[in-house]
C-alpha cells in the first residue's frame, strides 16, 4: 500500500508535527509514503480570495505533480475541498481538456486524512493512546464540503484513554475562513469567541478538528487568554501510543 | 411603459439564449404526493393540527350539524354573524342576529361579532384550512374582518398533504386563502402572539360525512 | 443608536459597518435568540419531513426551470393577469418602478397608501418618493410599523426588526401611539398595533404589497404571511399594487404545492404559515378593483445572463441562511447596507448594483456553506461568493491604486512563490527569519506589525519551527520504512 503525501503550504511551514504524526501514523498501519518535494500549494487561498489567475497555476501543478499516485492523503479538509469542487470550474475556465480528463481520473484517488484511514485502509482502530478529555470541532470544509460524516467520530471513539465530550455547536464555523480572517478580523474574531464559549464549557484538555487552520485561529485565542485548553490536530492523537506518545504539543 | 417590455424581454432572452434546460414535464418530482395514513389517523391528525393552533374543534354527524352550529354559536357569548350568501338555510342557527352578504358595505361586516362558513378543503399535515371563496365560503372580508370565525369542514375533505389538495382542484381557483391557525407575530423578540390582525378566534365543527360512526369531542 | 444606512451606493464597506454593531451587546444578543429560535423550528420540522431534499431538488429545479424560460412565462403570466382584469407594467429599474407607481396612485388622488412588507418596495426605495409626492406610506407588518415609527431600518428579510427588544418597541410605540401606559409586555404591545392599525385598514384606500409567487399559468399572485395585515391590505382597499422581482414567477399553480412547503418551514419554521392568500386580476365584488402588477428588472436580467450567478435569482426570500450564517449572527442585518443582508444579502445585493458598489459583501462571509446546506431552491452561495470576489479582484487589480495595496501585492509574491518549490523553501526560510524579531521566549508571537497586526490583535501566533516537514523528510534515514 502506497501514498503519496500532500502536506500543504501551511502544515509543512507552521505544524511540521502534524506532517510527522500522519508519517508515523500511516507507517504504523503498514503505508509505504512518498513525499513528492515538488508539492507547494493546491491554490485555496488565492481561489477563494478572487485570485484566480493565480489559482490555475497552482491547480495545474498539483494534478501534474500527483497523476501518477496510488493514492494521496491531505491532512486538510480544506484543501482536499479545494481540489474537488474547484479544481474542474478552473480547468473548465482554461479550457484545458486534458487536465481536465487528468483530474478526473486523480479525483478518486485523492483522500482527506479520515477518509484515507477509514475507506482506503478500511480501519477505525489505529492502535492510538492519548489519555486525555478531548473535544472534537467540525471544521466547514470537512463537514459540508467533503461529508467526513462520522468518520473523525470513529477514528476518536477507538483510541485508548480518550474521554470525548461532545462540543455543542460543533458545526459553527469558527471564524477563520482563510483571508476572512485578515480582511474581517473583527468579525472573524467575534466568532471565535462564541466558538471559544462553547470549547471552554466543555472542560475538555484539548480541541481537536481536521484542520490546522481552524486550530492555528483557535489556539492563537486560547494562547493569547491563557485558557486551560490546548488545540491538537487529529492526526497527534492518532498517532500517540503508550509507547510512543504525542509530540510536545503547544 | 412598452418601451420598458420590450427591453427587458430583449435582455432576458439574450441572457437565456443558447441554454438548454430539461423539459417541464420531467422536473424531478420524487417527493410526497400522496400521504399513507388511514382515514382515522388521517382525521386524528387534522384534530391535532388544528389544536396545536389554539383553534377550538368539535365534531359531529351530518344531522347533527344544525345543532352543532347552535351549540357554538351559543357558547360564544356573540350575537350577530355575517353569513355568505350560499351557506346552507339550516345552518341559521335561531335566536341570533344574521346578516346575509348581499354586498355589505365593510363598515356592515365589521360590525358583525363572528362569520360561519364552509370550506374547500382541509390539509391535516399542515392543519391547514382551505378556502375558494365560493357562495358558502363567502367574499374574502367575511372570513377577514369579524373576529370569531366558525368553519364547516366535512371530513371528506381533508387530505393529508398539500400535494393532495392540488390534485383535487378540478381547476385552479381565481381566490384562494389557506388559513393555518390564527394570525401570529413572532416579531417582538420571537414571542409568538396570537391574534394580530384577522378573527382571533377560530372554530372548526369537523362533520363526519364519510360514515365514521363514533363522535369524540374532546374539548 | 448609530444611523443606518440601507443604501448599497452609499453605506459603510461591511467590516466598517460591523465593528460599532459588535460592540453593541443588545443587539447581537438580539439577533443570537432570534436566530437561535428560528432555526431550532425549522430543524425539527425539516427532520420530520422525510422528503425534504426531494422537495429542495424540485424546488431547485421549478426555479431553474423558470429562469430558464423567464421571457415566456412573464409573457404568460402578463396574459393571463391581463385577461382576468389586472394591469401588467414593466420596470426596467428602481426609478421607472417608482414613477409607475406614484403615477397609479396619483391618478386614484390617494393620499395614503398602506403597505404589506415587501422588499422590493425598499429595494427601490419606494417610500421617500411617495413622500415626495404628497402619498404617506403606512407600513402595517408589525416590524416595519415598528420599523417606521422608531426612524429604523430591517435588519433580517423576514423578521425585521428582530435586533429591537420589548422595551425598545414599548418605548416607541408609547411615544409615536401616544400610548404613556403601554407596557412592554409582547401581548400588550401586539394589541396597540392592532388597534392603530386597523383604522386605517378601514379607512385607506390604496395599498401596495409585493409577491412571493406569481403564477404565469393563471396569472395568479400568491402571498405569505402571519399577522393578516396582508389579507387586510388585498382585500378592503379599492386600489391594490403588487411589485414583483421578475425571477418571482412560478410556472403553473400546482407548483404551489413545492414552493410552500419549503418556504414555510426555511422561513419561519412552521409547516404552514397562518394565512396565504392567492388572488387573480380582479373578481368583481371581493377586493381591489383596481389591481396593478409591476414587474421588475433592476439588474436581474444581468443576473441571469451569468452561468455561475443566475442561481442567485432562484431566492425565495426565506431567510433561512441569515438564520443559519454565523457572521450574520455576530452582525445582523445592517452591516450589510442593504435591505438584502446575511449570505443572499452578499450576493444579490453587489449583483443588483452591477458589482459597482458593496465590492466588500462578497467577502463577508467565512466560506463556511452553512446557507447552502439550509437553503431551500439549493443555492451554492459559497460558489457564488467565491466567483464574485474574483469579479472584484478583476476589477480593482487594474486600478493604479492596487501597485502599493499589500494584499495584492502579498497574493502575487505568494503566487511566485508555490509556482517552484526551490522559491517556496526559500521563502520559508525567510519567513522564518523574518519573524524571529517578533517571536517572544515563550516561542510564540504577540503583535505583528501591518497586516499581520490583524491577526494579532486577538490571536497569538506560534513560531514558525525550525525545521520545516519537508526538511525533515528530506533528513529521514532512507532505509526507514
Amino acid at each position: 500500500m502506497r501514498a503519496s503525501l500532500f502536506i500543504t503550504c501551511y502544515n509543512d511551514t507552521l505544524f511540521p508535527e502534524t506532517g510527522r504524526a500522519v508519517v508515523h501514523l500511516l507507517e504504523r498501519l503498514g503505508v509505504t509514503l512518498e513525499f513528492n518535494p515538488g508539492q507547494t500549494c493546491c491554490g485555496q487561498m488565492h481561489a477563494n480570495t478572487g485570485f484566480r489567475a493565480e489559482a490555475f497555476s497552482q491547480a495545474k501543478r498539483f494534478v501534474r505533480l500527483y497523476q501518477d499516485a496510488e493514492a494521496v492523503v491531505i491532512p486538510s479538509t480544506s484543501c482536499v475541498a479545494m481540489i474537488r469542487d474547484q479544481y474542474h470550474g478552473l480547468f473548465q475556465e482554461l479550457g484545458n481538456d486534458a487536465l481536465r480528463q487528468q483530474l478526473t481520473s486523480l479525483l478518486p484517488r485523492v483522500y482527506e486524512l479520515s477518509e484515507f484511514l477509514i475507506d482506503h485502509l478500511g480501519v477505525d482502530d489505529v492502535g492510538a493512546y492519548f489519555p486525555h478529555r478531548v473535544t472534537y470541532h467540525a471544521s466547514c470544509h470537512g463537514l459540508r464540503g467533503l461529508h467526513v460524516g462520522d468518520r473523525p467520530f470513529r477514528l476518536l471513539s477507538k483510541v485508548r484513554g480518550l474521554e470525548l465530550i461532545p462540543l455543542d455547536n460543533l458545526d459553527r464555523c469558527c471564524g477563520f475562513g482563510g483571508t476572512f480572517s485578515i480582511k474581517n478580523a473583527e468579525v472573524s474574531s467575534a466568532m471565535l469567541s462564541t466558538k471559544l464559549q462553547d470549547v471552554l464549557s466543555t472542560r475538555a484538555e484539548y480541541c481537536t478538528a481536521l484542520d490546522n487552520s481552524c486550530l492555528m485561529h483557535l489556539g492563537g485565542a486560547t494562547h493569547r487568554e491563557f485558557a486551560p485548553v490546548r488545540t491538537v490536530h487529529l492526526a497527534q492523537i492518532l498517532a500517540s501510543t503508550q509507547s510512543v506518545p504525542a509530540e510536545s504539543l503547544a | 411603459m412598452s418601451g420598458a417590455r420590450q427591453q427587458i424581454l430583449d435582455r432576458i432572452r439574450r441572457a437565456i439564449s443558447g441554454g438548454s434546460a430539461a423539459p417541464y414535464s420531467d422536473l424531478p418530482r420524487n417527493y410526497v404526493r400522496h400521504g399513507n395514513l388511514d382515514e382515522a389517523a388521517r382525521l386524528s391528525l387534522m384534530v391535532e393540527r388544528l389544536q396545536e393552533y389554539d383553534a377550538d374543534v368539535v365534531e359531529c354527524t351530518p344531522d347533527d350539524l344544525p345543532a352543532c352550529i347552535a351549540d357554538r354559536l351559543q357558547s360564544s357569548g356573540k350575537h350577530t354573524f355575517v353569513a355568505p350568501p350560499g351557506l346552507p338555510v339550516e345552518w341559521l342557527a335561531a335566536g341570533f342576529d344574521w346578516k346575509l352578504d348581499h354586498g355589505l358595505t365593510h363598515a356592515e361586516v365589521e360590525a358583525c361579532d363572528g362569520v360561519v362558513t364552509a370550506c374547500f378543503a382541509g390539509v391535516a399535515d399542515s392543519g391547514t384550512i382551505v378556502l375558494h371563496h365560493s357562495a358558502s365560503e363567502g367574499r374574502r372580508i367575511l372570513t377577514l374582518l369579524p373576529d370569531w370565525h366558525l368553519c364547516v369542514v366535512r371530513t371528506s375533505q381533508i387530505v393529508e398533504t398539500l400535494p393532495e389538495y392540488f390534485a383535487r382542484c378540478p381547476k385552479p381557483p381565481a381566490l384562494a386563502t389557506y388559513i393555518s391557525g390564527p394570525s401570529a407575530t413572532a416579531d417582538i423578540e420571537m414571542t409568538r402572539i396570537k391574534g394580530v390582525h384577522g378573527p382571533r378566534f377560530l372554530h372548526v365543527i369537523l362533520v363526519h360525512d364519510e360514515g365514521l360512526a363514533e363522535v369524540r369531542n374532546d374539548n | 443608536m448609530t444611523p443606518v444606512d440601507l443604501d448599497p451606493r452609499t453605506a459603510p464597506t461591511f467590516p466598517q459597518a460591523a465593528l460599532p454593531i459588535l460592540r453593541n451587546a443588545q443587539l447581537r444578543k438580539n439577533v443570537a435568540h432570534a436566530t437561535d429560535v428560528i432555526q431550532a423550528k425549522r430543524a425539527r420540522l425539516v427532520a420530520e419531513k422525510t422528503d425534504w431534499q426531494q422537495l429542495r431538488t424540485a424546488a431547485a429545479a421549478i426555479k431553474d426551470d423558470v429562469l430558464g424560460h423567464l421571457d415566456q412565462y412573464l409573457v404568460e403570466f402578463e396574459e393571463r393577469c391581463t385577461a382576468t382584469g389586472g394591469h401588467v407594467h414593466w420596470a426596467s429599474d428602481a426609478a421607472e418602478a417608482r414613477s409607475i407607481a406614484v403615477e397609479i396612485l396619483r391618478k386614484e388622488g390617494a393620499t395614503e397608501a398602506i403597505k404589506i412588507k415587501t422588499m422590493t418596495s425598499t429595494e427601490i426605495q419606494l417610500n421617500p418618493a411617495l413622500e415626495a409626492a404628497g402619498i404617506k406610506a403606512v407600513e402595517t407588518d408589525l416590524a416595519e410599523l415598528i420599523l417606521q415609527l422608531g426612524d429604523d431600518e430591517p435588519s433580517h428579510i423576514v423578521a425585521p426588526a428582530l435586533h429591537v427588544n420589548r422595551s425598545q418597541v414599548r418605548e416607541i410605540f408609547a411615544r409615536r401611539m401616544g400610548l404613556a401606559d403601554l407596557t412592554d409586555d409582547p401581548e400588550a404591545l401586539t394589541a396597540a398595533a392592532r388597534a392603530y392599525l386597523r383604522k386605517k385598514f378601514l379607512s385607506v384606500d390604496a395599498a401596495i404589497c409585493g409577491a412571493n409567487f406569481l403564477v404565469a399559468e393563471t396569472g395568479a399572485v400568491t402571498i405569505v404571511e402571519s399577522e393578516g395585515n396582508g389579507r387586510m391590505c388585498l382585500t378592503l382597499p379599492r386600489t391594490l399594487i403588487a411589485l414583483s422581482g421578475i425571477e418571482k414567477v412560478v410556472p403553473t399553480f400546482r407548483d404551489l404545492e413545492v414552493m410552500l412547503q419549503v418556504l414555510a418551514r426555511s422561513a419561519t419554521g412552521e409547516r404552514m404559515n397562518p394565512y396565504t392568500s392567492l388572488w387573480t386580476g380582479v373578481t368583481p365584488g371581493d377586493g381591489p378593483q383596481n389591481f396593478h402588477v409591476v414587474l421588475l428588472d433592476n439588474s436581474r436580467s444581468s443576473i441571469l445572463a451569468r452561468h455561475t450567478e443566475r442561481q442567485t435569482l432562484r431566492c425565495i426570500r426565506c431567510a433561512a441562511c441569515q438564520n443559519t450564517c454565523p457572521v450574520y449572527r455576530q452582525t445582523g442585518g445592517h452591516a450589510y447596507g442593504s435591505v438584502y443582508g446575511g449570505p443572499i444579502g452578499a450576493i444579490l445585493t453587489p449583483q443588483l448594483m452591477h458589482m459597482d458598489h458593496a465590492q466588500s459583501l462578497p467577502f463577508a462571509s467565512s466560506l463556511c456553506a452553512a446557507c447552502y446546506e439550509v437553503c431551500p431552491v439549493k443555492i451554492n452561495i459559497p460558489e457564488v461568493l467565491i466567483e464574485l470576489r474574483a469579479q472584484v479582484v478583476d476589477r480593482e487589480r487594474k486600478q493604479a491604486a492596487r501597485a502599493f495595496d499589500l494584499m495584492y501585492i502579498g497574493m502575487r509574491v505568494a503566487n511566485s512563490i508555490f509556482a517552484s518549490a526551490w522559491r517556496f523553501r526559500l521563502a520559508q526560510r525567510m519567513g522564518r527569519l523574518a519573524l524571529r524579531p517578533f517571536t517572544h521566549k515563550d516561542g510564540w508571537i504577540h503583535a505583528l506589525p501591518s497586516l499581520g497586526s490583524r491577526w494579532t490583535m486577538t490571536r497569538d501566533l506560534r513560531r514558525l519551527p525550525d525545521q520545516t516537514f519537508r526538511d525533515w523528510w528530506a533528513a529521514r534515514p532512507k532505509d526507514k520504512v
